[in-house]
């Protein structure tokens, strides 16, 4: 079974991808509606810069990240003279590293499924007396319900196994910022690391494989939902 | 009811550029595809914004660009009914009716209960929408529509999705919307027969511009003037009233005018006015009246020209106070020597009279 470190890891790791699921769903169901409802075109820059972060080296941005949230970065500075705190090499930086590298995905996921959903329901809604947003939330969001579900676990599985800009940004703190990809790296340098590094292998399987079928049925019992 | 519009909107090669006023309260939209009604009706309900254009309802200033205001869709108390039914798949069937604002209560009120009445709607309340037929659901649309409290029902081909017995069923709903519920609407179709039963005036549209405007009977019954002719279809549209049913023969007595017109048994009451669409190449032409004849209909008449088009000779004929146009082919013109004021005999069987509503 899992050493007590081990379950620390573990535990550590799907809350760090929880709550970087829990912080970019607001934005993220805002700029894929905006992405794929707004015509302008800005539109392309933004779509550019939002899904930078998947073809960039996650080391890249990481490095990027840190500039903008270190000590000396503007954000990071920022942050110090409200809180008094630090944002790098805390349980925070790897949320923030997280989110931002799985963006890309859960924006997208959300765009194609506002795209499946037809403006005409939405037409319909408006003439009806339903505004923007009360038709947003009435008639577009739950429409789009199965791709948000999908977007937001796949960036929850790619939270799980972020590593690059996470160690960038956020360090190798034990019970801190050491996440599985982590752990499993520090375990792989240390003698006699290889029977931790299959458990810790065995449990990232599995946690990645109960998301994805986790996110099938939430979209089947969705779909089944709007009789469709 | 009243509307005033003056749009000019280009978009993607084609400007939409007219300008009427109209009492209703049911006003009929009118031209082929292509012709811009769908592009009118979207204007007037705020889907579009046009560049240039100025729209009343009921004396409020809807549109007034550029530099003036715009109302928003949601704010113009206008609904729509689209050939597709549009309902919303993530909802119940309760759930779609009671969709807009206040329709809850709508529901619950008595005037909501004249629209479930009238519509039907009871039987479909607890049924999921993806198990309802075509008609059914646009009956839905319907409902949906009017619980919204419209001032004004903008409905866009809301029949032609449906094959034929359904769409004089929807027809029919909507008549009884117009009398019992007293909604004023305006009406976009492509369909002769519907523009009759239901619109009080039409405004006729082609590649983006009025070309007529006027009560439909008046309108339709020069669609070659008007250049609509193919859309009608029906070259002879009648409205007639009703003298007298014969049930056991199956057929309903139209007034022409000193002489009747037998056509299908009609549901409508003996005084009532009914419009009936005769095909001109449905109507045959006799110089002596014909004896044994199963067509219901020997009805002298006058004729007033006889034009020869291309390969076939249409004649104008004067049956009572009525004008109808007849097409027969050259070799038949000839031999009958139809000439005008010459006295002639129009033979009609009854099932060629299409009862248009």
């Amino acid at each position: 079974m899992l050493t007590d470190a081990e379950i620390e890891v573990v535990r550590l790791s799907a809350m760090v991808a929880a709550w970087s699921v829990a912080v970019s769903i607001l934005p993220g169901i805002l700029l894929g509606w905006l992405l794929a409802r707004w015509n302008s075109p800005t539109r392309g820059v933004l779509q550019g810069a939002v899904m930078l972060p998947l073809v960039m080296p996650p080391v890249v941005t990481g490095y990027l990240l840190l500039w903008l949230l270190g000590r000396s970065g503007p954000l990071g500075q920022a942050w110090e003279a409200v809180s008094g705190g630090r944002i790098a090499y805390t349980t925070g930086a790897c949320v923030i590293a997280a989110a931002v590298v799985g963006f890309p995905l859960m924006v997208e996921g959300i765009r194609i499924a506002v795209l499946g959903v037809d403006p005409k329901l939405e037409m319909v809604s408006r003439s009806l007396g339903r505004g923007r947003l009360s038709t947003f939330l009435r008639v577009t969001l739950p429409l789009a319900l199965p791709g948000v579900i999908g977007g937001a676990v796949l960036s929850f599985a790619r939270a799980l196994g972020e590593f690059g800009a996470t160690i960038v940004l956020a360090g190798n703190v034990e019970g801190e910022t050491r996440t599985i990809p982590i752990a499993v790296y520090t375990l792989m340098n240390t003698t006699d690391g290889e029977a931790g590094v299959l458990r810790l292998v065995a449990v990232s399987v599995a946690m990645s494989l109960a998301a994805l079928l986790a996110a099938g049925w939430l979209a089947r019992r969705q779909r089944r939902r709007a009789g469709r | 009811m009243s509307i005033e519009a003056r749009i000019r909107h280009a978009f993607r090669g084609f400007t939409l550029d007219l300008k009427f006023e109209s009492e209703g309260p049911v006003l009929g939209v009118f031209g082929a595809s292509g012709s811009g009604k769908t592009t009118l009706l979207n204007c007037v309900a705020g889907l579009i914004k046009p560049r240039d254009a100025r729209i009343t309802t009921n004396t409020r200033v809807v549109c007034n660009r550029p530099g003036g205001n715009w109302t928003p869709p949601e704010r113009r108390k206008l609904a729509i009914v689209t050939q597709d039914p549009l309902l919303f798949p993530h909802l119940s069937t309760r759930a779609n009716l009671t969709y807009a604002p206040g329709a809850k209560d709508a529901l619950e009120s008595e005037s909501g209960w004249k629209i479930v009445d009238v519509l039907r709607l009871k039987p479909l309340l607890e049924r999921n929408p993806a198990t309802l037929s075509g008609g059914e659901k646009q009956r839905v649309a319907l409902g949906r529509a009017l619980l919204s409290k419209p001032e004004m029902l903008l409905l866009d081909e809301p029949t032609s999705a449906l094959d034929a017995e359904l769409a004089r069923e929807v027809l029919a709903l909507l008549l009884e919307v117009k009398r019992a519920l007293k909604v004023p609407m305006l009406f976009v179709t492509h369909k002769a027969g519907e523009l009759m039963a239901l619109a009080d005036d039409c405004v006729v549209l082609s590649e983006g511009k009025l070309v007529a405007q006027g009560p439909p009977v008046e309108v339709l019954s020069k669609p070659r003037a008007i250049g609509v002719a193919s859309l009608v279809g029906v070259d002879n549209l009648l409205r007639l009233q009703v003298v007298r049913h014969d049930e056991e023969g199956g057929v309903t007595l139209l007034d022409l005018g000193g002489q009747e017109l037998a056509a299908p048994l009609s549901e409508a009451e003996p005084g009532k006015h009914v419009s009936v669409g005769i095909y001109a190449d449905e109507i045959m032409l006799c110089l002596e009246k014909p004896a044994g004849l199963s067509a219901r209909n020997a009805l002298p008449c006058r004729v007033l020209s006889s034009d020869a088009v291309d390969h076939e000779v249409l004649v104008k004929l004067r049956v009572g106070a009525t004008d109808m146009l007849a097409r027969i082919t050259p070799a038949a013109a000839s031999e009958l020597q139809l000439e005008p004021d010459k006295h002639a005999v129009a033979v009609i069987k009854t099932a060629s009279c299409h009862l248009l509503g």
